[in-house]
């Protein structure tokens, strides 16, 4: 029994829960950057998917990941520029925009897969050249070493520095708390002088190049092919990473990485033959739990300052 | 000077179903006082935010130092020199004082970086210039609405403003944080600002003022100088006649048996003030008791109290001598109290619903509108179209959404559906307000009649007028107590003032 | 405003169908013979009706389920959730009281399977209307908890031991008889159906609705009038997650037989679509989930005798709700060309 457990919980556990966190992390700051200006980015799934499929298309055809990655950012804020321009332009409610878009993306990429790629389920082919990897020579020696630091995709790495990139921009810059201020009192904004309308066009733009990454990255550096359906929840696992941080990038991460840890000790039970399943669930019961504790203290609280009997 | 700093010409702004302004007339002197009153919904506040930018009128001239335009925006308004503290404060409640004032300008370092040093010593100099004092550092949702407000004067100075307008600002103030807020608009005066003041509290007018525009239903009805009226003549153009809308008392007396005694309550509040501490008081069968105060000093949080509508914290509430406090509103209600509630959008009705479903709202249960679950369409449409007719509503078209009506019919379904409950108890609060003068005839007389049949009233208004023709009694509230109970006779404007403002305290 | 709203719909749906012609033209093929064969995969035969049919049913009811939370101002993306839920009770009861006579087996499951999904529904239910959690984050969540607890309970406790996830098959007490074979239709059809009488009856002639609707549209009314606020926005959800239950019954009962792991694509999610279309109105919910009903099942036949990929069908729907949600978009082109004239 505990030499299984040796089997699940050692060293390389770090490697697998950053890997796996990573696709997961990149769909929480597609999310967190349209929350900050109060928009649900429900559909972060389909324009990861979407920008997975031209990754590998572009990358199959071109033989550059510099192009790959160019054409999935170029399709993901295609996608978010239609997601504004319905919600913002023409009301449409947000939330089924972007079930829309994730219904969207599903079928165009399984009808495009069938008719550009000519295949159907997945695509693989040695010809799809992967985004580079981060080769760590002095860490050759020691097996440690190499699995906790070195031999890493380009944007795993890069994810972490985004996230402080993020939290900076948002807290300490002006472009940040004009956003926060359009995204928590659009009316104050407003009046003062914050064109709240083309604010949050901007930040739904952006949020289309960083979900375009997130599925770059996820057929190009997580995987090397491309699969129906292969963000697979991912997307709306970013957006319960995103409520669990409250939409901070830091705090955001956090849940990413809880996200990670349990997926990657959920498939090591999995081949040992556990039932994986009630570890799969604790980031999401985590995430409802951590947001009804929030709640029921910030209820709380209200009520004694409310009080008349202190 | 020959020319005034800001001129605006027949203005006309619509709203879906109301026209709120319709041909106003401004003018602005620099380094005046300009009030501007008129009753709830005269346009008043329509008028100023069209200056402001953020309503674009159909038509009408906005002239601001020389410059003529038909639509502003808020940047535009801005740059202009013209800043606004809005009613409802427009601040972020989660973000830092300082972060709020700098909104939208901020000082930059290098990288797009906020500046917060410069920032800071920046708004200092306001603070110390107008002795405004605010804690910077704090989040908005941590300061009293009085440091909100001030925050919000600051603001508009940062910005640069010169014309200041103060939407009522002190609706929501204690008296000292009003004269307070006087003394810094003296301040702002003297340094050369010119201020417009919206208000319909007409003392407030006559102690700060240097000119008064009156408006009603969105039309210019004069401007004087304040030194050359008066009061009596303000109100009288205001409300547009001399008549008196109270409906004299018939001979009642509140000597019957107490139907309602509320015992030494504790109730939690929105507000610091306005948390109940210790408030009792007793209602007779047969009698008004009318309920004065500023708004904000726990009259609403007594009303939603003894409704079920807010928790009790301490003490009792009996009605007809059983404890009604901490039960839900519908055991208050079967208990035999009704309750006209002071903000019929919010609580009063139902704006997506029809008039007929709002007017069953409180007896749908019973047979023979309802068989166990089941609804009874015809019985429901015979109940609505009889108190329509009772109570003139109109369109007198049962399946008409509530949110078509006007204010005034809107507010008859509220009455309407409150006073055939015939309960032993009315809470009316502000029942008339927002509402049209013919309307408030009306809604007055069906209390009266209430009241004559049986039922007692705690009428709950910010209008003391109304208060003064309606009550046998009358309550003073202040800062989450009752600072004193006068008879109908000995009360007038002026004690009724002094109590309402902490100026005397009689149990 | 009525007939706008009409002329906006079928407005939409014509840009979508157009869409989706130019794009059938572009890949070489006929737009009408493409359409023809999409009509004829819906309607045409037994087979091609039954599919419509069966598809139709879940999709009813999971729109239903969410147009009845939304009565009650309450977003329950949860439907999926507790459709699954809803399914592996019925495959439980299905398997587990096999004795019992057909009378009472069928309702048993039916009653089994709604109170697991009511049950579910209340939690979030509960969370919002306590805490004012935001249901829409909670129930997206407990999707997947549901999912993996049905995956965790057929891998385990109930599997049938075949190496495929899934359950025993259900005994034929607990099977509901199909009408049109040999499609899998079945009278699942018309328990759907009074469901939708039942739901409409409940929101709109119940002083159970009357109750829903005043809390739903206004909550501080509901609380003023006497109607508490709570409670019924928990119940109002427990209504939905019934629903959302049934629907996964009559999937396990009336289509597979048996449970199976991961069974239902999403269903739900078609289902809260169509009824966000419908706008939550009772009335036209059953007409959408049978128009997107018929698309997915004549996508099939189409793409059988064209070689057209079925995935065109989804990406016209996707298209459709998207232009739909785009409250008048075609109404203010109309206006804009009025001003010119």
């Amino acid at each position: 029994m505990f030499d299984d457990l040796s089997l699940v919980f050692n060293y390389t556990l770090v490697h697998a829960t950053l890997r796996a966190s990573t696709p997961i992390l990149y769909a929480t700051l597609t999310c967190i950057l349209t929350q900050q200006a109060d928009i649900l980015n429900i559909g972060v799934e389909g324009i990861m998917l979407c920008g997975a499929f031209m990754a590998v298309t572009v990358s199959y055809f071109s033989g550059s990941w510099l192009l790959a990655l160019a054409a999935a950012v170029l399709v993901g804020t295609a996608i978010s520029a239609v997601m504004a321009v319905a919600h913002l332009r023409y009301k449409a409610d947000i939330f089924v925009v972007g079930m829309a878009i994730n219904m969207l993306a599903l079928a165009v990429t399984r009808f495009l897969l069938q008719k550009v790629l000519g295949t159907s389920g997945s695509f693989y082919d040695k010809a799809i050249v992967p985004l580079p990897r981060i080769h760590l020579a002095f860490t050759d020696g020691n097996e440690i070493l190499r699995s906790l630091f070195s031999d890493y995709s380009l944007f795993e790495p890069l994810g972490i520095v985004f996230v402080f990139l993020l939290w900076w921009l948002l807290y300490r810059t002006v472009w940040g708390l004009r956003l926060r201020s359009v995204g928590l009192n659009p009316l104050a904004a407003e009046t003062a002088g914050i064109p709240v309308f083309r604010k949050k066009f901007e930040v739904m733009l952006y949020s289309g190049v960083v979900g375009g990454m997130a599925g770059a990255y996820l057929s190009l550096g997580y995987s090397r092919l491309f699969a129906e359906n292969m963000t697979n929840g991912r997307g709306f696992m970013g957006v319960a990473a995103m409520f669990f941080g409250g939409g901070d990038p830091i705090r955001s991460w956090i849940g990413c990485l809880i996200f990670g840890f349990t997926d990657s000790v959920g498939s090591r039970l999995q081949s040992l033959g556990l039932p994986p399943q009630f570890i799969l669930m604790i980031p999401y019961v985590a995430t409802i739990a951590v947001l009804a504790l929030a709640l029921a203290r910030k209820t709380a609280n209200e009520r004694r300052a409310r009080s008349a009997l202190k | 000077m020959t020319e005034p700093i800001v001129t605006m010409e027949a203005i006309v702004k619509n709203f879906p179903n109301v026209r709120a302004v319709d041909g106003g007339r401004f003018d602005l002197w620099s380094g005046e006082v300009h009030a501007l009153i008129g009753e709830n919904g005269a346009g008043k506040s329509t008028m100023m935010k069209t200056l402001y930018g953020l309503y674009e009128p159909e038509e009408g001239r906005i002239t601001v130092r020389g410059r003529t335009f038909e639509t502003l925006t808020p940047t535009e308004a801005i740059a202009l020199g013209i800043g606004m503290v809005h009613q409802e404060f427009m601040l972020v409640r989660e973000l830092t004082v300082l972060e709020n004032v700098i909104l939208g300008f901020e000082p930059r370092k290098g990288g797009g970086r906020i500046d917060f040093d410069e920032a800071e010593a920046r708004v200092r100099r306001f603070v110390d210039d107008y002795g405004l004092h605010i804690r910077l550092h704090k989040k908005v949702n941590e300061i009293s609405v009085g440091e909100a407000q001030r925050v919000e004067i600051i603001k508009a100075l940062y910005r640069g403003a010169d014309i200041l307008i103060l939407d009522e600002p002190t609706a929501v103030l204690t008296p000292q944080e009003t004269s307070r807020l006087f003394e810094i608009l003296r301040t702002l005066k003297a340094d050369g600002k010119s201020i417009v003041f919206i208000t319909h509290k007409l003392r407030e007018v006559m102690a700060l003022s240097d000119r008064v525009t009156v408006m009603r239903q969105g039309r210019h009805i004069a401007t004087l100088e304040a030194s050359a009226t008066s009061i009596p003549e303000l109100a009288r153009l205001m409300v547009g006649r001399d008549v008196f809308l109270g409906v004299q008392p018939s001979n009642r007396h509140g000597s019957g048996e107490p139907v309602l005694t509320v015992e030494d309550i504790y109730v939690p509040g929105d507000k610091e003030l306005s948390k109940l501490r210790g408030v009792s008081l007793e209602l007779r069968r047969g009698e008004v008791l009318g309920v004065a105060g500023i708004d904000g000093n726990g009259q609403s949080e007594l009303v939603e109290a003894i409704a079920g509508l807010r928790p009790v914290e301490k003490g009792r509430i009996l009605l007809q001598g059983r404890e009604i406090q901490n039960r839900t509103p519908l055991e208050v209600r079967a208990a035999g109290l009704a309750h006209i509630p002071e903000d019929r959008n919010q609580r009063g009705l139902n704006r997506s619903m029809s008039i007929e479903e709002n007017l069953i709202a409180t007896v749908f249960r019973k047979r023979p509108l309802s068989l166990g679950p089941m609804l009874v369409p015809a019985a429901l449409r015979r109940f609505a179209e009889r108190l329509i007719a009772a109570f003139d509503i109109r369109p007198p078209r049962p399946e008409v959404a509530v949110a078509n009506l006007s204010g005034g019919n809107a507010q008859k379904v509220v009455v309407a559906r409150e006073i055939d409950a015939d309960a032993d108890v009315l809470l009316a609060a502000q029942p008339t307000r927002g509402v049209d003068v013919g309307s408030i005839e009306n809604i007055r007389r069906e209390l009266v009649r209430a009241c004559e049949k049986g039922t007692a009233i705690l009428l709950v208004s910010a209008d003391l007028e109304e208060i003064l023709s309606l009550s046998d009694r009358i309550a003073v509230m202040y800062e989450g107590k009752i600072t004193g109970f006068l008879e109908a006779g000995e009360a007038d404007e002026e004690t009724l003032g002094l109590f309402m403002t902490g100026g005397a305290v009689r149990a | 405003m009525r007939r706008s709203a009409v002329f906006n719909t079928v407005a939409t749906i014509a840009v979508s169908l157009l869409f989706g012609a130019a794009v059938v033209a572009f890949m070489g093929h006929s737009p009408l013979e493409a359409y023809r064969e999409l009509l004829k995969g819906a309607f045409w035969g037994r087979f091609n009706f039954g599919g419509t049919l069966e598809r139709f049913v879940p999709l009813l009811l999971t729109a239903l389920a969410f147009a009845v939370s939304s009565k009650v101002a309450v977003f329950n993306v949860g439907v999926e959730g507790e459709l699954y839920l809803g399914a592996i009770a019925a495959a439980w009861v299905g398997v587990a009281a096999a004795g019992l006579p057909m009378v009472f087996h069928i309702p048993l499951c039916l009653v089994v399977a709604m109170i697991a999904g009511s049950l579910w529904a209340a939690i979030p239910g509960a969370l919002k209307a306590c805490w004012r959690v935001n249901e829409v984050c909670v129930t997206i969540l407990a999707n997947y908890v549901a999912i993996y607890i049905t995956s965790y309970l057929v891998g385990y406790p109930l599997s049938a031991g075949t190496g495929v996830p899934q359950t025993k098959a259900l005994t034929a007490t607990a099977r509901l008889a199909r009408i049109l074979p040999p499609s899998r239709a079945n009278v699942g059809l018309f328990i759907a159906l009074a469901a939708l009488l039942f739901t409409w009856w409940l929101v709109h002639r119940s002083t159970w609705g009357y109750r829903m609707r005043a809390v739903g549209d206004n909550p501080g009314y509901a609380e003023h009038v006497g109607i508490r606020a709570r409670s019924t926005m928990i119940w109002g959800m427990m209504i939905s997650g019934a629903l959302g239950g049934l629907a996964g019954a009559i999937e396990v009962m009336g289509i597979y037989g048996y449970f199976l792991d991961n069974f239902s694509p999403g269903i739900a999610f078609d289902g809260m679509l169509a009824a966000l279309i419908a706008r939550n109105d009772i009335r036209l919910v059953p007409l959408l989930a049978f128009f997107l009903a018929a698309l997915k099942a004549g996508a099939l036949g189409m793409e059988r005798f064209t070689g057209i990929p079925k995935s065109l069908v989804d990406a016209i729907i996707a298209m459709f709700i998207l232009l739909a949600a785009m409250e008048g978009l075609f109404l203010l082109r109309r206006r804009a060309k009025g001003k010119e004239a």
